[in-house]
């Protein structure tokens, strides 16, 4: 700051001696400039934080998703999370809602889901076994897909796309193979 | 650094033009004498458009921008046992998966083993997803609340299976029943 100020003092200097023909063009903006005030206030830390943590805010966050080129390699491991979530959460909220049945007067009993299962039609109960399937399918290959890594196997570019597309043939043909059970 | 800029005023006003010399220590002098509040400026980092899933978080400070980002103490339990212990238990999942499908039926503690590893497994992944999205430093009360929100719906969880179990016909029995209804 110290040394910009006494630059620009310099150069002021130097303009008002030297005729206005002799000086290059930016002297208009040289001039403009030096009268604008630059404020600066004391500020305590905490006043330091509050503006940093304004400043934060308005910074764009992390790229969205869509930015990135749709790949096999995140877009796997991604399904691999969401259908985890999902396989996991199923467990979850039918084995709470088994432990409350009997407060809650459900009858989630194997026999009761089983005698409500198979009053649907075929083409229902397919596509429900399907709809369980593919992600129970796809995790458990893509498990094991990461049980080859942990290994140090297949970690290779090509040993990544190969085994992802295993993972993707082996799904659909044991999720098929499995509503169709 | 405003003193600093202070002692410049002098040779500023010295050096300058008789002209601009009036409105130099005019706008300079208001500046120093009164105080303006303290102003975020917020400077456009991107030209491109924010696309935010979610608004953006809090933002906390810790410290200063000088401090070295904090090393957690080398804890086992958190790191190499834990994950020995998560990769057992994926592998453990494997053999269990595959023996009712292979043997037709399997032994009720066979059984009971494969719903606590589920459980297990789904814990850890759970508890995954509440470290990722939930940030200490950010959603202090948010992680502690789902972590043990967690906990408890797995103690649930746990009940439910163990009724489950020792009650009904138990998980392969009862996938079996509903998948051949």
């Amino acid at each position: 700051m110290l040394s910009r100020s006494v630059v620009r003092a310099g150069l002021k200097g130097m303009i008002s001696a030297t005729p206005a023909s002799a000086i290059f063009r930016p002297a208009v903006a040289l001039q403009a400039r030096s009268t604008s005030t630059n404020n600066t206030t004391a500020t305590t830390h905490a006043q330091g934080d509050e503006i940093l943590r304004a400043q934060r805010l308005k910074r764009p966050i992390s790229p969205h998703l869509s930015i990135y080129q749709p790949q096999l390699t995140w877009y796997m491991s991604s399904f691999t999370r969401i259908t985890g979530v999902a396989l996991s959460g199923a467990l979850y909220a039918y084995f709470a809602a088994y432990a409350a049945s009997p407060l809650l007067g459900l009858h989630l009993e194997s026999s009761a889901v089983a005698a409500s299962f198979a009053t649907l039609p075929f083409a229902g109960k397919f596509a429900i076994k399907l709809g369980a399937a593919l992600p129970f399918a796809y995790h458990s290959w893509n498990g094991v897909r990461h049980l080859i890594w942990d290994m140090g196997k297949e970690l290779s570019l090509k040993g990544v796309y190969r085994t992802g597309y295993a993972v993707l043939g082996l799904t659909v043909v044991t999720s098929v193979g499995l509503a169709l059970m | 650094m405003a003193s600093a800029f202070k002692t410049c005023v002098p040779r500023l006003v010295a050096r300058s033009s008789p002209a601009s010399l009036s409105g130099i220590t005019a706008s300079a002098a208001r500046s120093f004498v009164r105080p303006s509040p303290i102003q975020t400026r917020v400077a456009a980092f991107h030209a491109s458009k924010n696309l935010n899933i979610l608004p953006v978080g809090p933002q906390v400070i810790q410290g200063t921008v000088n401090d070295a980002a904090p090393v957690p103490p080398p804890n086992p339990t958190h790191g190499s046992f834990h994950w020995d212990f998560e990769r057992l238990v994926a592998i453990g999942l494997i053999p269990l998966t595959i023996a009712p499908f292979a043997a037709g039926s399997v032994h009720p503690v066979m059984d009971a083993v494969l719903g606590a590893s589920l459980v297990i497994h789904s814990h850890i992944g759970f508890q995954a997803c509440v470290i990722d999205y939930f940030p200490k430093r950010q959603y202090g009360t948010l992680r502690k609340a789902a972590t043990w929100a967690l906990n408890g719906a797995t103690l649930l969880v746990l009940y439910g299976l163990y009724e489950y179990e020792t009650n009904d016909v138990g998980i392969t029995e009862g996938i079996k029943r509903v998948w051949t209804a």
